[in-house]
């Protein structure tokens, strides 16, 4: 439920402390994890079911995301296995994380109806029955007390649910399905959802859709924290639609001593490697696009290139071979300092895969997500507001913070192509959601994006629309922009773009 | 008609419990009132800091509705104290 707080959202975050609490105590050379049987009684407590119609189911789901929030496999259902098997393997400051990212909790899955139409109580079997008149497969007919709908001649067209003058029928969908805008979720044998892996671009949206909480994705948290702890060298690389996500009174500046008072050493913007990337984007569009390839599409969204790839292998070679900016931001880290762990924190799951890349994985070493370093603040009690202001190393334009909303990332290379060629028109498709995307890509399939530079996001207005934020999407456009707009340079050619020091 | 102040604690536990959700929500009931073209009365409302309350079986987010305080609070408990306290300063 995206821009809810709903209970889901608060067993998530329990989970989260959970495990943030355990790896900021626990002895760093223990192999003792009994902590965490006692983790679904704290966050479970008593005998009586809250959320579902057993505590003990409500307790075992609990434990599932305990595992994978510490960046382990779920355990089989059907076979026996501790739950504190292989927790010693992820005690460590090394990467754990492994596919799959994004998992169903079997048992937390209600096996939802997929798609179909039903006739509810609010039928009257009236009269004029128009569901009847207007149903052009036939496949509705009045029964003894209400319409029925044979479902094998139903074709989903929707114009019987607008005629009933009752709202007498209605469409029941997956929310996991419905969000997922790469088709991935289909049914395993018990009519339960399952990811199709081959499909799916990790966007993270079926996540905040699920009502039962019943898909989670990975963490690395407790790697993260273990690293620290362990008095590793820790750079924060921080993306753009930080500001505002840890509450209204959490500047930028508090944030980012917040992050240090986790034990990190420095902060940098990822803002300053999209200025590195509108740079590059500019460039390639304006030396290659329309001679060479028909569009350009941007490359920061990892589900939008992932997405362009699996679906549209023939145009996916326009899809811009720049760096994404956390990747530009980490390198410019390990160039300077080869043996600091970096730590993507950003709204984003898909670039935990992104990061499992063999390119990327000398570069960055965990992702976390705000969701998941809100965790990390409340475990170490950390009130952002009781700390002094400190200030980012260096600084990115206001086109690189604007990234993070649908539109910004478009806008940024635009610039920079108006200030290299004043003459050059640039014309712009955006879209956000994959579903959009798809639309797009189907435009520029069919040659309809001659010249443009194409814009996709997976998540919805953007970054800021990120399946691990906690700002509901239009304040923090505000607060984002009102960030981008106290930066000292407008646009990535103004940013001298200076090294660590 | 008056005016109704409403304290909504945005320290780093409530703040992951819910507490932006709560401000939403209460800016929220404009609207609706509009809607139900009720009269409504003011509702200021103000992010405080930390009070260090959590601890035991008292937990946040805290919501200090004209002084009375709610602990554990929750955008429907938080909306339908307010939607009371306005009718009732109405009448």
């Amino acid at each position: 439920m995206r821009g809810l707080f709903t209970p889901v959202t608060k067993i998530r975050r329990q989970v989260f402390t959970e495990v943030a609490k355990f790896a900021f105590e626990r002895p760093l050379d223990g192999e003792d994890f009994a902590y965490f049987y006692e983790s679904s009684y704290r966050i479970i407590p008593g005998e009586v079911a809250k959320y579902r119609d057993s505590v003990f189911k409500e307790r075992a789901i609990i434990r599932e995301r305990t595992r994978l929030a510490m960046g382990l496999d779920m355990r089989p259902v059907g076979r026996h296995k501790n739950l504190t098997d292989e927790m010693s393997r992820a005690a460590t400051g090394e990467k754990v994380l492994n596919l799959p990212l994004i998992n169903v909790i079997p048992f937390a899955c209600e096996a939802c109806p997929t798609d179909k139409f039903e006739v509810t109580d609010n039928c009257r079997k009236c009269l004029a029955h128009p569901c009847t008149t207007v149903c052009p497969v036939n496949a509705i007919s009045m029964g003894k007390t209400a319409a029925v709908i044979d479902h094998s001649k139903c074709i989903k067209c929707n114009r019987c649910l607008n005629a009933c003058p009752y709202h007498a029928i209605v469409r029941y969908g997956r929310p996991c399905a419905e969000a997922c805008g790469a088709n991935a979720i289909g049914s395993d044998e018990l009519g339960r959802a399952e990811i199709d892996q081959e499909k799916c671009v990790s966007c993270g949206l079926c996540i905040t859709s699920c009502p039962f909480a019943a898909i989670a994705d990975k963490s690395e948290i407790f790697q993260l924290v273990t690293a620290i702890r362990k008095k590793e060298e820790v750079f924060a690389a921080v993306a753009p639609s930080f500001v505002g996500q840890f509450g209204p009174l959490a500047t930028p500046g508090k944030i980012l001593a917040g992050i240090r008072a986790l034990g990190i050493s420095k902060v940098i913007e990822v803002g300053w490697g999209a200025d590195v990337g509108s740079l590059h984007e500019a460039e390639e569009f304006l030396e290659q696009v329309p001679e060479h390839r028909d569009f350009l599409g941007t490359s920061c969204c990892p589900s939008w290139a992932m997405f362009a790839e699996k679906n549209f292998p023939e145009i996916s070679e326009n899809i811009a071979k720049t760096h994404t900016p956390m990747v530009a931001a980490a390198k410019r880290i390990k160039k300077e300092r080869p043996n600091a762990k970096v730590v993507f924190i950003g709204p984003c799951v898909s670039k935990k895969i992104e990061a499992l890349n063999d390119e990327i994985r000398p570069y960055v070493d965990y992702v976390i997500t705000f969701e998941e370093l809100m965790g990390l603040f409340s475990a170490k009690r950390i009130e952002l507001n009781e700390l002094e202001e400190e200030e980012f190393e260096s600084q990115s334009s206001r086109d690189g913070r604007n990234y993070a909303m649908a539109g910004g990332v478009a806008d940024a290379v635009v610039n920079v192509a108006k200030s290299i060629a004043p003459e050059r028109e640039v014309q712009v498709m955006r879209a956000d959601t994959l579903k959009e995307c798809r639309k797009i890509l189907t435009l520029a399939k069919a040659g309809k994006a001659k010249g443009c530079l194409l814009e996709g996001m997976a998540c919805p207005g953007g970054c800021v629309g990120g399946p691990g934020t906690l700002l509901q999407i239009a304040r923090a456009e505000k607060e984002v922009k009102a960030f981008a707009d106290t930066s000292p340079y407008m646009t990535a050619t103004d940013n001298p773009l200076e090294g660590l020091t | 008609m008056g005016k109704i102040i409403v304290e909504v604690c945005v320290g780093t536990h409530c703040t992951m419990m819910g507490a932006m959700n709560i401000i939403d929500s209460i800016h929220s009931l404009e609207e609706i009132q509009r809607e139900l073209d009720e009269d409504f009365c003011e509702v200021e409302v103000r992010a405080t800091p930390c009070r260090k309350l959590c601890g035991g079986e008292v937990n946040g987010p805290f919501v200090k509705i004209d002084g009375e305080e709610i602990q554990s609070a929750e955008n429907e408990g938080v909306m339908a104290a307010i939607m009371s306290r306005c009718r009732s300063k109405n009448l």
